[in-house]
């Protein structure tokens, strides 16, 4: 299990972690989380020893990380980092060997994920002949070819299109059977949700919200409420603390306190209509992230007015 | 796994990497080939290495012994003369002109006759044996004897004797073998350091460098790139030389024995010069993001190599003076300057010595010094880093 212990890092005045600390058990899949230039990928380049830490302590089932445990972690930095001018074998290969793979098994492996990830047809060209999806595929397999015991990627879905989110997706959950450790970041909150139930959520350097999604979505402090009517309707929910997000002639979205009754809402609205859709939920992650931040007031009306346009 | 295995694995991505590049075997070839040129050339050009030889024609009855004469001063300077008897003057002018003789004498005028001016030799045999004959007559004129004339004529020669021994031997040989080094050198380190250059900022500037140093560390990678380009330019250097060497036999010559005393010590100076420059190119590489700012990072590099590339012309002639002594032992120079001063013989013993510690610390040094700062730098972003910079990143 990867335990990161309060790591902290500044670059001059600018402190680009400040005390970070997260786990990932063994064949757990965990999202890291937060806007861009929140240290998501300066966390990550720590725990691959690519940048020294201030302070704190990162283990791996228990020992000090070394350099011979990150060439058991598999790697897939936020930008491209190939060879431009090796061919897609060649390239997996040699970092299969890099990680301490025989050149037998080094290649069998550069094969069988060349195939998985469906670049196969492409092994002797060199990489830069390649489209950016398929670059990605490769640098996926550089990080997957030495069957590594924790996979760090950062960014993975970003520049993807959606058949090779989910061909990410079916790689990643077959690794998570197979015990595999994985830590994955993404700026798009909402998209992760369907990827892993834990989450880990930064900014500024800073861990402000963590645990599984619905746990967090469950304890924000709102819920959302959609009523849709057959007719026109004007249905007021007299209630204190209720907001309306927007209105439409036969559709209102409000916002509620998350202790309201929804069958006391509900039947304020049935009293004033015929309700045909009713719904009631939690905000999403990145509503409850930026609840959760500073500013909360400023940070609602930007929501709102995205609901608007949506 | 090891870090020499590390190394190993990197090297040869690096050896692969480059034969498989046309550059590489373009370069190789022409260099080749060029080399191989020059020796086909020289033969074509040259002589078949027999004396040069000359036609007088003769106007007058010559001396007695002045034919003995001339054969034996032109023997000494590996000439043959002969002498054609001619009776009329107007006929010798005329083979003269026609370039059917190269001189005529014309005796009862003490005249030599030549188109332009004659040879140099050819007029030093001639006014030798002409100066030997007259000074006969008139001794003989004088009354002196044979034997008195021959001891005049043959004085016993100045002996000399030699107090401080020099062991500079001026034989031109040694100077080209030493200045073809050092030429050599200076284009391979110059290539093969750009490649170690260019191979690094490749490496930083397409983000591979986040993806190694995640596996191996910064000085495995900085040792792999620059030995594994190194077993290139030998490779490539050895070619050239052995083209070198096969050029001299071509063109009719005999490889001098200073050529194969000076190629082992040459591939010392080179590979410690190489390994010494090279690590200096890749940290300057490690500088920056772009290969646009490569040749501005490693320009103070460049200088100071093209400052001891210099230095072998302009010192060169000088081997012994107390300025090239100096700066011959020094170690960004000692590589271009010491083949060229041991195979003139110019070197002492404690020179090659404490040249060859003192190249052997400092490449020692710079490499450590790069391990250090080299991971550092070499996943250091945006602007490009200052040599000053990049030394208190040491770890």
């Amino acid at each position: 299990m990867l335990q990161v212990t309060e790591i902290s890092k500044s670059f001059g005045d600018l402190r680009a972690l400040d005390a970070i600390s997260l786990s990932v058990g063994r064949g757990q899949i965990v999202g890291f989380l937060g806007p861009n230039g929140a240290g998501k990928s300066t966390t990550m380049r720590a725990i691959m020893g690519l940048i020294a830490t201030d302070g704190g302590s990162m283990t791996w089932d228990g020992a000090p990380i070394s350099s011979a445990t990150r060439r058991r972690f598999g790697y897939m930095p936020a930008e491209r980092g190939m060879y431009p001018k090796m061919t897609v074998r060649d390239e997996v290969v040699y970092f299969a060997r890099l990680a301490g793979m025989q050149k037998r098994a080094a290649q069998a492996a550069a094969a069988t994920w060349m195939e998985r990830l469906g670049i196969d047809g492409r092994a002797d060209d060199e990489v830069q002949a390649l489209s950016s999806g398929n670059q990605q595929r490769v640098q996926l397999a550089i990080a997957l070819v030495h069957d590594p015991e924790l996979l760090i990627l950062d960014e993975p879905f970003s520049g993807l299109d959606p058949l090779a989110v989910e061909n990410m997706k079916v790689v990643l959950s077959e690794q998570l059977a197979d015990g595999t450790s994985v830590l994955f970041s993404s700026h798009q909150l909402d998209l992760v949700a369907d990827v892993s139930r834990d989450v880990i959520i930064i900014e500024a350097g800073r861990v402000v919200l963590q645990g599984d999604v619905s746990d967090i979505r469950q304890r924000a402090a709102s819920r959302h409420v959609i009523v849709g009517f057959d007719a026109e309707c004007d249905w007021q929910p007299a209630a204190p603390g209720v907001e309306v997000v927007d209105r439409h002639a036969r559709r209102i979205h409000l916002r509620v306190p998350r202790s309201m009754d929804p069958a006391s809402l509900l039947s304020s609205a049935g009293a004033a209509g015929h309700v045909v859709e009713f719904s009631f939920a939690p905000p999403d992650l990145s509503e409850v992230f930026l609840e959760s931040i500073a500013g909360q007031n400023l940070h609602h009306s930007v929501l709102d007015r995205a609901r608007a346009v949506r | 796994m090891t870090s020499t295995s590390v190394v190993r694995l990197v090297m040869s991505r690096e050896i692969r990497q480059r034969l498989r590049s046309k550059a590489f075997a373009v370069s190789t070839a022409v260099l080749s080939i060029g080399v191989l040129g020059a020796g086909v050339l020289t033969r074509v050009l040259s002589d078949d290495g027999s004396p040069t030889k000359y036609q007088v024609a003769v106007v007058g009855e010559l001396p007695d012994g002045f034919a003995d004469a001339v054969a034996q001063t032109a023997k000494a300077l590996d000439i043959e003369v002969r002498l054609q008897p001619a009776v009329q003057r107007q006929v010798a002018d005329r083979r003269v002109r026609d370039d059917a003789v190269d001189a005529a004498i014309d005796v009862g005028a003490a005249d030599l006759v030549s188109r332009n001016d004659p040879a140099d030799e050819l007029a030093a045999v001639i006014d030798n044996a002409w100066r030997v004959t007259q000074s006969r007559q008139a001794a003989a004129d004088a009354g002196l004897d044979d034997s008195q004339i021959d001891e005049i004529l043959s004085p016993s020669p100045l002996g000399s004797s030699v107090l401080e021994a020099d062991n500079e031997r001026d034989d031109g040989v040694g100077n080209l073998v030493g200045t073809t080094a050092a030429i050599l050198l200076f284009i391979a380190i110059n290539a093969f350091g750009g490649l170690v250059l260019t191979g690094v900022v490749e490496e930083k500037s397409s983000g591979v460098v986040e993806v190694l140093l995640a596996h191996v560390r910064a000085h495995q990678l900085l040792a792999g790139k620059v030995f594994g380009i190194g077993v290139i330019a030998m490779a490539q250097m050895s070619a050239t030389i052995a083209a070198g060497l096969i050029s001299l036999r071509i063109s009719g010559r005999s490889i001098p024995l200073d050529v194969w005393i000076g190629l082992p010590t040459t591939v010392f100076w080179f590979l410690l010069g190489f390994v010494l420059y090279s690590t200096l190119f890749a940290l300057a590489g490690s500088f920056v993001s772009r290969q646009e700012d490569a040749q501005s990072a490693s320009a103070p590099i460049s200088m100071v190599f093209t400052i001891g590339y210099l230095a072998v012309f302009a010192l060169g002639t000088n081997p012994t003076s107390t300025v090239t002594r100096i700066v011959s032992v020094l170690p960004p120079f000692a590589p271009l300057l010491m083949p060229l001063r041991m195979s003139v013989g110019a070197a002492s013993i404690i020179e090659i010595v404490v040249a060859a510690i003192g190249l052997i610390a400092a490449t020692f040094g710079m490499l450590r010094l790069a391990g250090s700062v080299y991971g550092r730098t070499l996943l250091h972003r945006g602007s490009r880093l200052r040599w000053k910079q990049a030394l208190r990143m040491r770890s």
